[in-house]
Parts: C-alpha cells; structure tokens; sequence
C-alpha cells in the first residue's frame, strides 16, 4: 500500500503538468493564450498579474497596446532640459504626443511607443504572470495604439529575456546602483540618454526607477545603466567596479539570437524586395 | 515585422547594387525595426543583432576614449560581402535622449561600388530626419 497520500498524490501529479514545471513557467500559458487570441482575430483586453499588473489590448487579432505596473507608460516623456536632469519638467505629464520628434524624426517617434509596448508585454510575460479571463468588449479607451503581429512581439520578448539573463550577473532592472564615489571618477564620454540617468542617479537608484522617473523602457534603461557601469561611472553596491570582474563583455546581442531562429530565417526570410519579419513564430520553429 | 511603415523607409536602399540586406535597428536595446531582405540576404536577426554589438562595442571605446567625436558609420570587409552600418540620428544636447537607430546594409561586395554605396546610406539617413 502506499504510503503517499491520496491528495499529495494528486498534487504530485499536477505538479508534473503545472506550468511551474514548464520551460518558462506560466509566461508559456501566456504565450500560447496570446497566440489563440491572435489566431482568432480577437479585439480585446487580456489582463495579466503576477510581478505586477497589466493589461494587453488586442484589435483584429494584433497587439495594438501593453501596459505593466512596473514598466513606463506613453505620455510621461520629459523633453529638452528637463530630458537631461537639469529641470524640473512638471508639466510634461500633460503634454504627450506634444513633444516634438528629435533626431530621426517620426521613426524615433514610432519607436519610443513600440519600445514601451514591447517593454511593459516582456515584464508581463514573467514565470510568476498569469492572465484572467479575456475581456471582449473591453478596447483602450483612447491613447496611441501600434498593431503588431504577437508571433513577432513573442519573439522579441524571448530575445530580451535572453539579454536580461546575460546581464543578471552584473545588474537587473532592480540592482540599486549608485554613482561611483571615487574621488577621481574616469575620463568618460557619455550620450545625453546617459546623462539623463547619471543627473537622476542616487544611492538605491534602480535602473526600473530610472525608466520610471524619465519614462523609458525599463529594458532599454537597464543596457544603458550596464553600459555606464562599463564607463566605470556608475558602480553596484557590494560589487566589484568594472575592469575588476575578471570576466569579459556580458552583453551580447548575438549571443541573444537562438541559433535554430537563424537556421529558419535564412530558409524562409522575406525575399527579393519584399520586408521580413524580425523573427520567426516560434510555434514554426518547433515544427508545428 | 514590428514597425512596417519603417520597412518602407528601407526602400531606397535595394537599390544600392549589390544589396542583400537591408535593417533598422534599435541601437540601445538591439530590437529590429524592419528588414528588407534580397533571396541571398543574410538572416536579419543574426545580422542585426552583430551590428548592434559591434556599435555597442564602439561606442564603449569612444566613451572611454572621451575625445568629443561621434561615430559616423562603421564598413566591415568580409570575403564575398560589405557590412555598412551608419546611425540614423545623433542626439545633440538638449534635443532628444531617445534611442538611437541604426542602419545597417549588407551587399555582394563584387557587384558594390563602396564610395557610391556609402554616399547612398548617407543621403538615405539623412532622409530620415526630414
């Protein structure tokens, strides 16, 4: 007789099929519920909870909008000097889509809102996320919207996830950073978008807090606080400053391909003319 | 492709002879804007994604180099091909602290005529801003 109880038993056995146990945990459940509601044309909200809240809007089957409590959302973009730390910006909250386009003109524009769309959907689809029941009716009410295809966006997420990873062992989204106390701080050139995090950064600074304070991708924020440890200019508490890690660049976007996704890309990339994808439906991937 | 009206931007460039690839990139996070691929193009992905690493690896140097320059484009010489990679806009103090996008084109190198291809990607970025 065993000796296992009925209902340890039980949990065994949901166990071995719970999404904890999965590749990617529950964000898989997401991942496959994103692709149903993309197959089926639906327009809706989908909303999600787990690290924290969110919501993913859909229009014909597209992702038009993603928001996470944890990441920046459109609209909260300061500009000029208050872009680069040096005022205080308080009426910006206000002005969204006022601010005029800089260098790159309309595309930086269409960027920016995809990056923070992308940005808030990787945040949403984390092991500990799960969604609630698909709301139909339910359309964001007003705001920008960018359509896109979720085999696309899902790839993407698992990039970025990939990089995150990469980056875990020198900072994440939530590493307090500080700026470096040496008195004799490096030579370093830096871009305004750096400077922008080097003028808000203070002691228990995290690269989320800083994407929050300017409104930008939390993604996006943590490469550049990465890349300002680098510069020796920002340093992670308790961690050896760079140049005395021993280890070399941790940050490899190449690295963040999967090699079976260039295989399929080489085979089946748009041609002669025509726009391909930024990545292949992973679901192809796996033969399906 | 996660921003279609980007890929149209990418037109001009099929033009360059010898064109193979074509792809905007999100310097900062290495997201692929559009791609527009010839039948022997290279996988966009994996193309893009060394350009952004070689340009995060420049932009490294150039910071701690701190001479008050800014990369204009990068050209790489493989056997059979060209990598041009030329960022879309810098951003001057006070403009924008946006990302900044790359552009990188790859061709046959045995049908490209690499001052005219370069001379193309700059009035091409250049159109961009406008």
């Amino acid at each position: 007789m065993s000796q296992v109880s009925g209902r340890s038993r039980v949990r065994q056995l949901a166990d071995s099929v719970w999404p904890g146990r999965t590749v990617n945990g529950y964000a898989n459940l997401i991942a496959a519920r994103l692709r149903k509601l993309a197959d089926e044309g639906s327009t809706g909200m989908l909303p999600v909870s787990g690290r924290g809240d969110g919501a993913v809007f859909f229009r014909g089957g597209r992702v038009v909008y993603a928001e996470s409590s944890r990441t920046a959302r459109p609209g909260l973009h300061p500009s000029g000097l208050a872009a680069l730390g040096l005022t205080h910006d308080e009426g910006h909250a206000g002005e969204a889509g006022l601010v005029a386009p800089g260098p790159g003109g309309a595309l930086a524009g269409m960027l920016e809102l995809t990056e923070l769309i992308v940005d808030a959907l990787a945040d949403l689809l984390c092991r500990e996320s799960r969604y609630a029941k698909f709301r139909p009716a339910q359309v964001r009410p007003a705001g920008p919207e960018r359509p896109m295809p979720v085999e696309e966006l899902l790839a993407e997420v698992q990039r970025r996830h990939e990089v995150q990873r990469q980056l875990a062992a020198v900072v994440t989204a939530d590493s307090a950073v500080t700026l470096n106390p040496s008195l004799d701080p490096p030579l370093a050139q830096v871009s305004p978008a750096q400077w922008a995090l080097l003028a808000r950064a203070a002691d228990g600074t995290t690269p989320r807090g800083l994407a929050l304070q300017i409104g930008r991708s939390v993604f996006g924020t943590t490469i550049e606080v990465y890349r300002l440890l680098e510069l020796g200019l920002l340093v992670v508490p308790g961690r050896p400053p760079a140049g005395h890690r021993g280890s070399g660049t941790a940050l490899s976007f190449l690295r963040a391909v999967p090699a079976e996704r260039r295989d399929d890309d080489e085979g089946e990339g748009a041609r002669a003319g025509s726009e391909s994808g930024a990545g292949l439906p992973a679901r192809r991937r796996r033969g399906k | 492709m996660i921003l279609p009206e980007a890929g149209d931007l990418l037109t001009p460039a099929t033009a360059i002879d010898g064109f193979r690839l074509g792809c905007l990139i999100d310097a900062s996070t290495g997201l692929v804007l559009a791609a527009v691929q010839a039948a022997d193009g290279p996988a966009p992905p994996t193309a893009a994604a060394g350009a952004a690493d070689v340009v995060n690896v420049l932009t490294l140097l150039n910071g701690k180099l701190a001479t008050g320059e800014i990369l204009e484009d990068v050209m790489i010489t493989f056997s059979d091909s060209f990598f041009m990679v030329r960022p879309v806009g810098h951003d001057p103090v006070g403009q924008n602290t946006g990302p900044r996008i790359l552009l990188l084109v790859v061709t046959d190198r045995h049908r490209t005529n690499l001052a005219m291809a370069h001379r193309s990607l700059r009035d091409l970025c250049a159109g961009f801003l406008a």
